[in-house]
């Protein structure tokens, strides 16, 4: 494989030169703060590698939030063409689906700082997490889950664990069409019917913000957001059924890709093309894992709303508890883009990535038609998140945008230097108080473990793709 | 130790050393479960594997996938593994151990194939496997 040729465009851009057998260039976005993040970094390499890959349109594309992954780089967006492209289900991840919710409230900091130890207490009681957790719901029998699988947050509508007004801040309404749930192997049902409403654990999170400063008053109006808000962030995924649709897909595509003559950098690349038998019958078993996934953050809504109700004694509504938006960081879709001035469709990959609907766009709520979509941006544990508001650039990312902070350590130097800290404390000092788990978990999440989020948002809003509509300042958390 | 954790910055990489093959795939099973603590030591059951890969890569993949079903979902301790037997692209070997219902470390969602290899060193082989956490 070609070496990484970069040249800077321009303050938040980085091109890599298109070098054979690379089918396209590759197209980094980073201000010069986050350059210095990924100098040392293999995931230069990883953007090559998936710029190599057959039938991909535009360039192979990173967000400032890159880092190291497996196969595609955390952070990668890639459109390919349905006729000539592929589907990979690296390029998806394991957690299929793995996204953010956002639970607006209309309480304010003074109103929950009298409950945050009780309202923590209450969050983790609630909500299973940690290692293979179970049992957020029970009694959902195969026949019912096969439900869960083809309608998403839908059913958990339907259920009477999501109001029906929440359901359009979800990405696609919680419910990517085409799933199959006979696509899914029996190991992949005895891995995620148990762990329907769970939050898992690794980066998995819920998180209790306060909105700290609001930076486009109008927009901040339209999405319900005020100064001194308490807000909710919910992380988690499909859960042991993603991962396990995963693991027998890539098996699968290694072979498929043999048939299909696809040369790979990386097995993990594994793919095989959109319009074949093994393409959509991954399609079919990503969807179902996809709306798992949307159905699994609804019913841990549901949960946190549950526990919000009796701290204070009020009903959600009275709490003005409502779904801000919802959506997926690891996903490949058939999407309307724009390319070389035209709108075709094309399979649309984004892994720890999210979608950024401009301002216009046809596939928004009525709510978000005029001001764009709402984009979450959670940085680390320590510091801050934030919500932008996606713009035009979009277009130029397949309408993509930034899921996070983006790693800085490994998990195992993450845990080497925080030996000897006292992690908990150190959040307690800032005012944020923390349950998790497991301690190694805490270990690994230390806010030194990732890059500063305000670097990544700079990056996103410089390159005109997003613009900051508030920043949250978090106080209490429950890690997994 | 015949294995050891190397740095990925999104996940965790397993490299494994051994002399021969099939003690290969063992210590490979062993550091899996010592990173999950899944161990126990408490050997009441025996479990049969029998798989077959595509190539001795992909066969340390499904080797390794197999054994984090077994301990993830079915809640199997391993105590060690016994007989095991690799020939060609074939597989076949015991597990021994307990089942068990104590917390694991970590979750490991999958064993990958990103940057997988099994090399020959000297008379030792070494593989490395990531892991995605």
């Amino acid at each position: 494989m070609p070496q990484p040729v970069k040249r800077r465009i321009d303050e938040y851009r980085i091109e890599i030169e298109r070098v054979p057998p690379m089918r396209s260039r590759g197209l980094v976005y980073a201000n010069r703060a986050i350059e210095r993040t990924i100098e040392h970094d293999n995931v230069l390499q990883q953007v090559v590698n998936v710029a190599c890959l057959p039938g991909i349109i535009g360039p192979s594309i990173a967000m400032p939030d890159i880092h190291w992954g497996y196969g595609f780089p955390i952070g990668g967006v890639a459109a390919f063409s349905l006729d000539e492209g592929v589907i990979s289900p690296g390029g998806v991840g394991y957690d299929i689906n793995c996204g953010v919710g956002c639970i607006l409230t209309g309480l304010e900091e003074k109103d929950a700082a009298l409950h945050t130890e009780v309202l923590l207490a209450a969050l983790f009681n609630e909500v299973p997490s940690g290692v293979g957790s179970k049992g957020g719901i029970t009694g959902v029998t195969e026949k019912e889950f096969r439900r869960v699988l083809e309608q998403g947050a839908g059913w958990a509508v339907r259920k009477g664990y999501l109001p029906a007004e929440d359901l359009d801040a979800f990405e696609d309404g919680g419910c990517i069409p085409g799933a199959d749930p006979d696509a899914a192997s029996a190991r992949a049902y005895e891995r995620g019917m148990p762990q329907l409403g769970t939050l898992g654990s690794g980066n998995h999170f819920l998180e209790l913000d306060v909105v700290q400063e609001i930076h486009d008053r109008k927009t901040a109006e339209a999405f319900g957001l005020f100064e001194g808000q308490v807000v909710v962030l919910v992380h988690t995924g499909s859960r042991g059924f993603g991962h396990q649709v995963c693991d027998e897909y890539v098996r699968d595509m290694i072979a498929a890709s043999a048939r299909y003559g696809i040369d790979l950098p990386d097995r993990q690349l594994a793919c095989a093309p959109v319009r074949s038998r093994e393409g959509r019958e991954y399609l079919g078993a990503m969807a179902a894992s996809a709306n798992f996934a949307f159905a699994n953050r609804a019913i841990v809504a549901y949960l946190v709303r549950r526990a919000f109700e009796r701290v204070f004694g009020l009903s959600f509504e009275r709490l003005g508890m409502r779904m801000l938006v919802d959506c997926c960081h690891n996903v490949a879709k058939v999407e309307r883009v724009e390319w070389e001035g035209r709108v075709v469709e094309a399979c649309i990959h984004r892994k720890g990535a999210t979608r950024a609907l401009p301002a216009g766009d046809v596939r928004l709520p009525a709510r978000y038609a005029v001001t764009g979509q709402p984009v979450l941006v959670p940085g680390d544990m320590g510091r801050m998140s934030f919500i932008l508001c996606a713009l035009d650039g979009a277009r130029e990312t397949f309408f993509s945008a930034c899921h996070g902070a983006g790693r800085l350590l490994s998990r195992h130097e993450a845990k080497r230097v925080s030996r000897g800290r006292k992690i908990l404390d150190e959040l307690r000092h800032k005012g944020i108080r923390a349950m998790a788990a497991s301690k190694a978990t805490l270990a690994e999440e230390i806010p030194d473990a990732y890059k500063d989020v305000s670097d990544v948002v700079d990056t996103v809003s410089g390159a005109g793709i997003a613009r900051p509509v508030a920043r949250l300042r978090p106080f209490a958390m429950v890690k997994g | 130790m015949p294995y050891a954790l190397v740095d990925h910055t999104a996940d965790m990489a397993l490299r494994v050393r051994a002399p021969s093959i099939e003690a290969l795939f063992a210590e490979a099973a062993l550091g899996l479960c010592e990173v999950l603590d899944a161990r126990t030591s408490y050997p009441e059951e025996t479990l049969r594997v029998e798989l077959e890969g595509m190539d001795m890569e992909d066969l340390l993949v499904r080797w390794l996938q197999e054994v984090l079903y077994l301990v993830g979902v079915k809640g199997f301790r391993v105590y060690t593994v016994g007989r095991i037997a690799v020939a060609g692209t074939c597989l076949a070997a015991e597990l021994e151990g307990a089942f068990g219902c104590g917390t694991l470390a970590l979750e490991v969602k999958a064993v990958t194939y990103h940057g997988l290899s099994i090399e020959r060193d000297g008379g030792d082989v070494t593989a490395t496997v990531v892991l995605d956490v």
